[in-house]
């Protein structure tokens, strides 16, 4: 089926009115994941702009049309992989168990429950929304922050300006865990996107699928709300952020990039980047470069087998 | 005091829903004369504001639209445009 076919027949199943900024990437992504998901769902959202958004639930009021838990901000995979034994154990695998988290819940604070059952193999689809930074705090630098970006915690000064350390890949360390499937995607990419929730849909009745995406932030990034998408857009053309999925079969790019555009090109209009040095910007287009190498050169050893 | 607000204390009242049409300064405004109906506006409105009617075609729905303007921004045919708010009378 078509992408807006599906989206079309899909309800969605988050509160209409919820309190995410203008233009946020994190309720584009929570919306499409849930209605791809739909109803037989069962979701794990930790603390962050999106539970904080009011989709856990306000005072007595739920927050969602499924059932939905907040776990710490560190255990969002260890509360889901007992819950996914009960369901299992019951025979209840049609049951969707889902986790939608932030950066910080997911590469920092909650890596340790992420890392385990991805590699014990637990049942469950956990999606991680990229925002690069701890968002719902006020604009904290995590570890998949962006080198360079302005955040509350690494400010634009004299002697250091914007985060001193290169963004950690976690995407690229996550499909090392040998889980069911793997794949980065982002809203810009919207069929790649749908099709990638499916697909790790299917892949968590049998094992551990992850999917990485994206999530532009206007408020804490400092751009024009209307331009998420294209920021996003731009994050794969430069290779910031390469679209790839690894799953029983592999790794597959799945937007093979011929002319990348100048990582220059993604950081313009984008305030947390305005007072990049001439290091940070090489720093950073490196960054883009081997990781694109990297993915590549992994999807080729597929091809020659 | 321990009555059943505590042992389901979220959703016993039903559902949270903020009012949130009335963060718009600017409301996107869709010219179906211009549209072709391609769908992509839907597909990237963070609140699920752009709708669609088998008899009509894509149309928005003001009711939670947040006014923050990726449709219009989006639309490959410029068939949506961002116009002002009246604001309280
Ligand atoms: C152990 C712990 N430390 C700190 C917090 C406070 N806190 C709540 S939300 C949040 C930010 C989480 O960042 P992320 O997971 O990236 O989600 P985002 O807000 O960016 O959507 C923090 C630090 C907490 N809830 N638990
Ligand atoms: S601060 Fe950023 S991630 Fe959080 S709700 Fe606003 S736009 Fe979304
Ligand atoms: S993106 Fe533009 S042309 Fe396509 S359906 Fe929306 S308004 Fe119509
Ligand atoms: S302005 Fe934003 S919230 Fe409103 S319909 Fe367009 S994309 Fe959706
Ligand atoms: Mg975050």
């Amino acid at each position: 089926m078509n992408y807006l076919d599906i989206l079309k027949n899909s309800p969605d199943m988050v509160s209409p009115g919820i309190s995410a900024c203008q233009g946020c990437g994190g309720e584009l992504v929570l919306r499409r994941v849930l209605q791809v998901a739909g109803e037989n769902t069962i979701v794990a959202v930790p603390p962050g702009c999106m539970a904080g958004s009011g989709v856990v639930g306000w005072s007595h009021d739920s927050g969602m049309k499924i059932p939905v838990h907040i776990p710490l901000l560190d255990n969002t995979a260890s509360f889901l992989s007992g819950l996914s034994h009960i369901y299992r154990r019951s025979g209840r695998e049609d049951v969707n168990i889902v986790a939608i988290a932030g950066d910080g819940a997911s590469a920092d604070c909650g890596f340790q429950s992420l890392s385990g059952a991805a590699e014990r193999g637990e049942h469950m689809l956990y999606v991680c929304y990229d925002n690069e930074g701890y968002m719902n705090t006020g604009y904290q630098r995590s570890s998949t922050t962006t080198e360079g970006s302005r955040t509350s915690t690494t400010p634009l000064g004299r002697r250091f300006s914007g985060k001193q350390q290169p963004q950690k890949y976690v995407p690229l360390i996550m499909s090392m865990h040998g889980a069911a499937y793997c794949a980065t995607a982002t809203p810009a990419n919207m069929p790649d996107l749908i099709r990638k929730i499916q697909k790790g849909l299917a892949a968590s009745k049998t094992g551990f699928a992850y999917l990485h995406v994206f999530s532009p932030c206007p408020t804490g990034w400092s751009f024009a709300p209307d331009r998420t998408i294209e920021v996003a857009r731009r994050a794969v053309k430069s290779n910031m952020f390469p679209l790839w999925e690894r799953d029983g079969d592999g790794w597959t790019l799945n937007y093979v990039n011929e002319r990348p555009i100048p990582v220059s090109e993604f950081v313009e209009g984008i305030g947390k980047f305005s007072k990049l040095s001439e290091r940070q910007l090489a720093s950073i287009q490196r960054a883009a470069d081997e990781r694109y190498a990297a993915v590549s050169a992994l999807a080729s050893i597929q091809n020659r087998a | 005091m321990y009555d059943r607000h505590f042992v389901t204390p979220v959703g016993n009242r039903g559902m949270y829903v903020l009012d949130t049409s009335s963060w718009r300064t600017h409301r996107p405004v869709m010219d179906k004369a211009t549209c072709v109906n391609c769908g992509i506006c839907m597909g990237y409105c963070p609140v699920n504001s752009v709708r669609w009617s088998e008899g009509g075609g894509y149309y928005i729905s003001y009711d939670y639209c947040k006014g923050c303007g990726i449709c219009a921004a989006e639309c490959p045919r410029g068939a949506i445009s961002m116009e002002r708010e009246g604001g309280e009378e």
